[in-house]
C-alpha cells in the first residue's frame, strides 16, 4: 500500500463550514450521524465572516449616525466629527471572532469532527484534504454534503485589484472613509454598502446597468430604495456602465453575481455531471442517492438563510427523517434607506401564473408611529389571492421592515388570509401596524387612510 | 440554441403523476429525436418517454424514485428542431419566477397546509393533494391528515434512529401495493367466508381443455375457468360488481364485468383486468387471460389492461397455496381466491370418500353486501365449479 492511500472513514462528511455547512452538521450530528465537516479558510463562511454579520454590524453603525441625524429637527444635537472606522473595525473583529468561536464551540459540542483544508474528490467515494503543505488526507464517505457555497465575481470592465476596485467583503474591513465611492450594481448588496458609506459620509455614487434598483423586487421597492439612496445624498444612476463611471472615485465596490465554488472540487471523479453554473438538486438537496448539494452552490437565492434551511433538511435527511426542503416564502431583508423585505410572491409573479390578486398598501405616512419617529418614508404592500384570500405575498419598506417580514413569512406559510391578518390585534403605536391596515386596504374597509377610488 | 422544458405527459387515462424508474440518459448527453431518455412507472406498467426533437440534455429535474406530477418539468433540452409539445424555457422569466425569488405560491400548488401540515403529511408518506381539507378555504388541518391517514398501517420509527440495515426505497409496483391496500384494510369492512369445493370435475374439464389448446399449439390457462365462474356468478349477483360512491352516497352498478387476475412477480402484486369477462367465448377468454398475465409477468403490461377492474379473483393455489383471506382491490367490493385442490376425505351419501376439494374464500365489503347476498355469490360459485359443464358453454 502506498502510504497516501491510507484513508479515514467518515460517515457524513461536509464540505463547507458556512450556514449550509455548519448548520447540516449539527443537524446531522444531532441525529445521529457521525460528521465530519471540511472547511477550509474559517468557520462560519462568508455570512459569518466578511458578509451578513459583519455588514449589518456596518449598517447599524452607520444607521445610529442616521438615526441621531434625523433628530436634528427635533433637538437632537448634531454630530461632531467623523466616525472612527478604526475603532469599528476592532468592534467587527471582536464580533467575528465571537460567533466563529461559538460555531467552533457547538460543533465540538455536537461531536462534529472539523477538518481544515482544502479537499476535493478523487473518487465516488472518496475525498481527497490538503491539510498542510505537501500532506492529505483521504476520507472514504458514506454520504457527502457539497456546501462550498460561492465567490464574488468581477463586473465586465471592473476587475477587482484588491486595492481601488474590491467586492464587496473587503470594502466591510476599510480602517478609513472614502472620500468619495463608486458602487457598482443593482442588487441588495451594492445597495447596503453605498447606503451605509453615505451615511458614515462618503460622497456615493451607485451605478447600475439595470433600469431599476432590486430589479428582481417589487417596482415599488424599487422605487423606495431609489428615493431613499437619493434622499440621503446617494447619486444613483440607472442604465449607465459602471466602468465608464469609475475613474474619478477613490474607492469602487463591485458587486456582481456570485459563483458557485465547484472549481477545485472534481466533481467529475465523484461521477456528478459538471454543472453549467450551479448545481441542480430535487426537493431532498440530492444530486444523487448519496451527494447533496446545499447553500449557494444550488440553483436559487444566495442567501444565508436559505442555505441554513437547506443545511437542516440534508441534516434531517441524514437521519433517516422524511424531510424536504418545502418553503413558500423565504424572506429577503434588505438595510437600506428605509428598510426593505420581501417574502413570496409579487403581484407581476403571481400574475404571470395566472393567480387573480387583492393587493393591499398601506403608507407609513398614515402611521402614528412612522410619524413620531420621523420616518414616514415607506409602505406594506401585500398580495393576496384573489380567489382563496390567502396571502401570497408582503413588500415592506420602511423602519424595521426586515423583522416584520417574519410576520408575514409565517402568514404566508399558514395559509393566512387578509381576514386573519386584519383581525389579528397588533400593538399600538408600532410599524407593525402597517400590516394589519394594508390586509384592511385589501379588504376594501381601511381605518386610517382613505380607500382609492376605483 | 433554444432550450425546451419536457414536462411529463398525461400517459394514460387521466394519470396525475408517474415515478421516475430510471434515466436512460444522464445530463449532458446528446440524444437522437424519438431515442428513450426516461422510463416512468405509471400506475403499474412502465413507459419510456421519447426525446421530442434531437438535442443535448441540460438538467434532470426529478431524481429516480421521484413522483412527478403530470405536466411538470422532467428535463430541459438543448435543441435547434422544432418542437411542438415543449415550449421554450424563458430565461427572463424563469429569473422572476416565483421560485427562484424565494418563494411557491401556495395556491399555484393546488395545496393549503400549514408546514407543521406539510411536515406530518412527509412523515406519514401521504401526498397532500389527496387530502381534504375541512378548514376555511379547504385548509388542511393536523387533525385532516390525521384522519386520513388513520388505519395507515404504523410505520416503524427506525428512521428517527441512527439508521442501520440496508433500506430499500419502496417505489413501483411495491409502492402502489402499499398504497392500495393500505386503503383498502383502511376504508373496507370486510367479511369472508370459507367454502369447500368439490373440484374433481372441474380439474378434468380444465386438463381437457388444456389438452386441446395444446394439440392446437396454444395455452390454455388454469384461470380461465376460474375467471368464467366468477364472470358468471357476478352476472347474477350484480352487486357484487359495484362500487360505492361515499362521496355522492352512491351506489355505483357497473355495466361490465371485468375481472382482475392477481399475478405475482418479482417486484410485487400485479392485477391485470380481463374485460368483459363475461362476453367473451371461452377460447377468446383463454387468449385474453394468458395475454394479460403473461405481459404482467414480463413487466410490460399496457396501462389500460391494469384499470378499469370490476372484480378480482386470486389463484393462491397456483402457488401451492392453503387458503386465506384476501383484500379487496378499491374501488372494487368482493375479492374470491382459490387454494390449491387436494384430495381430501369427505362424507359423500354417508360414506368417508377422497375426493379432489378446492378451498375458496369470498370477501366483500360489507357496508355494500350483506352476509346473504355475499353467500348466494359463493353458492352460485360453487354450482358452477362443482357442475363445470355450465362452464365451458
Amino acid at each position: 500500500m502506498v502510504a497516501g492511500d491510507q484513508s479515514d472513514p467518515a460517515d457524513v462528511l461536509i464540505i463547507g463550514g458556512g450556514p449550509a455547512g455548519y448548520v447540516c452538521a449539527l443537524r446531522a450530528a444531532q441525529n445521529g450521524r457521525s460528521v465530519t465537516l471540511i472547511e477550509r479558510s474559517r468557520l462560519g463562511g462568508v455570512c459569518l465572516n466578511e458578509g451578513c454579520i459583519p455588514s449589518k454590524q456596518l449598517a447599524a453603525f452607520a444607521a445610529a449616525k442616521a438615526g441621531a441625524e434625523r433628530m436634528a429637527a427635533a433637538g437632537m444635537p448634531a454630530f461632531a466629527g467623523a466616525p472612527d472606522m478604526i475603532a469599528f473595525q476592532k468592534g467587527r473583529g471582536a464580533t467575528i471572532l465571537t460567533l466563529v468561536k461559538g460555531v467552533a464551540a457547538l460543533l465540538e459540542a455536537a461531536g462534529v469532527k472539523t477538518v481544515t483544508g482544502n479537499a476535493w474528490f478523487v473518487g465516488r467515494t472518496r475525498l481527497c484534504v490538503e491539510v498542510g503543505e505537501e500532506s492529505v488526507r483521504y476520507f472514504d464517505f458514506k454520504d457527502v454534503v457539497i456546501a462550498t457555497g460561492s465567490s464574488a465575481a468581477p463586473m465586465e470592465g471592473l476587475p477587482f485589484d484588491d486595492d481601488r476596485v474590491v467586492e464587496p467583503a473587503r470594502a466591510l474591513e476599510w480602517r478609513f472613509l472614502p472620500e468619495t465611492l463608486l458602487v457598482a450594481g443593482d442588487d441588495y448588496v451594492a445597495l447596503e454598502l453605498a447606503v451605509a458609506y453615505a451615511r458614515l459620509g462618503s460622497r456615493v455614487t451607485l451605478v447600475t446597468k439595470s433600469m431599476r434598483l432590486l430589479p428582481d423586487f417589487d417596482p415599488d421597492i424599487s422605487a423606495a430604495a431609489q428615493r431613499g439612496a437619493k434622499a440621503i445624498g446617494i447619486d444613483v444612476l440607472l442604465s449607465e456602465d459602471p466602468a465608464a463611471r469609475a475613474n474619478g472615485a477613490e474607492r469602487v465596490i463591485v458587486s456582481a453575481e456570485r459563483r458557485p465554488n465547484l472549481d477545485h472540487l472534481q466533481l467529475a471523479a465523484a461521477g456528478i455531471a459538471p454543472a453549467a453554473s450551479h448545481l441542480i438538486v430535487d426537493d431532498h438537496l440530492r444530486i444523487n442517492r448519496h451527494v447533496f448539494a446545499i447553500g449557494d452552490v444550488t440553483v436559487g437565492l444566495p442567501l444565508a438563510h436559505r442555505a441554513m434551511a437547506q443545511g437542516r433538511v440534508v441534516g434531517d435527511i441524514l437521519g433517516g427523517k422524511p424531510a424536504a426542503m418545502d418553503v413558500h416564502a423565504v424572506p429577503r431583508a434588505v438595510f437600506a434607506e428605509p428598510e426593505i423585505a420581501a417574502a413570496g410572491s409579487t403581484e407581476a409573479a403571481a400574475r404571470d401564473v395566472g393567480v387573480e390578486v387583492d393587493v393591499g398598501r398601506f403608507p407609513l405616512a398614515a402611521l402614528g408611529r412612522a410619524v413620531a419617529q420621523s420616518a414616514t418614508s415607506g409602505f406594506a404592500k401585500l398580495v393576496f389571492a384573489r380567489q382563496s384570500g390567502i396571502l401570497i405575498g408582503a413588500h415592506l419598506a420602511g423602519p424595521r421592515a426586515t423583522e416584520l417580514i417574519a410576520e408575514m413569512a409565517l402568514a404566508i406559510e399558514m395559509g393566512a388570509t387578509a381576514e386573519d391578518i386584519a383581525l389579528t390585534v397588533h400593538a399600538h403605536p408600532t410599524f407593525a401596524e402597517s400590516l394589519m391596515e394594508a390586509a384592511e386596504v385589501a379588504l376594501g374597509r381601511p381605518i386610517h387612510v382613505r380607500l382609492p377610488k376605483r | 440554441m433554444p432550450r425546451y422544458e419536457f414536462r411529463l405527459p398525461d400517459i394514460g387515462e387521466g394519470l396525475a403523476e408517474a415515478e421516475v424508474a430510471k434515466w436512460l440518459v444522464a445530463v449532458g448527453d446528446r440524444v437522437a429525436e424519438d431515442q428513450a431518455v426516461v422510463e416512468m412507472l405509471t400506475d403499474k406498467a412502465s413507459v419510456e418517454l421519447p426525446a421530442p426533437g434531437a438535442g443535448v440534455v441540460l438538467e434532470q429535474r426529478a431524481a429516480e424514485g421521484d413522483v412527478v406530477k403530470t405536466g411538470s418539468v422532467l428535463y430541459v433540452l438543448e435543441s435547434d428542431a422544432q418542437i411542438g409539445v415543449a415550449k421554450p424555457v424563458d430565461e427572463t422569466a424563469r429569473e422572476q419566477s416565483p421560485k427562484t425569488i424565494g418563494a411557491t405560491l401556495p395556491e399555484a400548488a393546488g395545496v393549503l397546509a400549514p408546514p407543521a401540515v406539510r411536515k406530518l403529511a412527509r412523515e406519514l408518506g401521504l401526498d397532500l393533494s389527496g387530502v381534504k381539507g375541512t378548514g376555511p378555504g379547504g385548509r388542511i388541518s393536523t387533525e385532516d391528515v390525521q384522519r386520513h391517514g388513520a388505519g395507515a398501517v404504523a410505520r416503524p420509527r427506525v428512521a428517527a434512529a441512527a439508521p442501520g440495515g440496508s433500506r430499500v426505497r419502496l417505489r413501483g409496483v411495491q409502492r402502489r401495493m402499499a398504497e392500495t391496500m393500505t386503503l383498502s384494510a383502511r376504508t373496507i369492512p370486510h367479511v369472508t367466508g370459507f367454502h369447500e369445493l368439490d373440484a374433481g370435475d372441474f380439474a378434468q374439464l380444465v386438463t381437457k381443455l388444456r389438452r386441446t389448446a395444446q394439440e392446437r399449439g396454444s395455452r390454455f390457462p388454469f384461470d380461465t375457468l376460474l375467471v368464467r365462474a366468477a364472470a358468471l356468478g357476478l352476472r347474477q349477483h350484480p352487486i357484487l360488481n359495484a362500487s360505492l360512491d361515499e362521496e355522492r352516497g352512491e351506489i355505483v352498478m357497473h355495466d361490465d364485468v371485468n375481472v382482475g387476475v392477481a399475478t405475482a412477480t418479482t417486484d410485487g402484486l400485479i392485477v391485470p383486468v380481463v374485460k368483459k369477462a363475461d362476453e367473451l367465448a371461452l377460447d377468446d377468454l383463454a387468449l385474453e387471460v394468458e395475454r394479460v398475465t403473461a405481459a404482467a409477468r414480463e413487466g410490460k403490461s399496457a396501462l389500460t389492461d391494469l384499470q378499469g377492474g370490476t372484480f378480482t379473483i386470486s389463484n393462491i393455489g397456483a402457488w401451492r397455496g392453503g387458503l386465506g383471506t384476501s383484500l379487496i382491490r378499491p374501488p372494487e367490493v368482493a375479492i374470491v381466491a382459490f387454494g390449491k385442490i387436494e384430495d381430501r376425505a369427505v362424507v359423500r351419501e354417508g360414506r368417508v370418500v377422497v375426493r379432489p376439494v378446492m378451498p375458496m374464500s369470498v370477501t366483500f365489503d360489507h357496508r355494500l353486501i350483506d352476509g346473504e347476498q355475499g353467500l348466494k355469490f359463493a353458492l352460485t360459485l360453487r354450482s358452477l365449479i362443482e357442475d363445470p359443464s355450465q362452464l365451458a358453454k
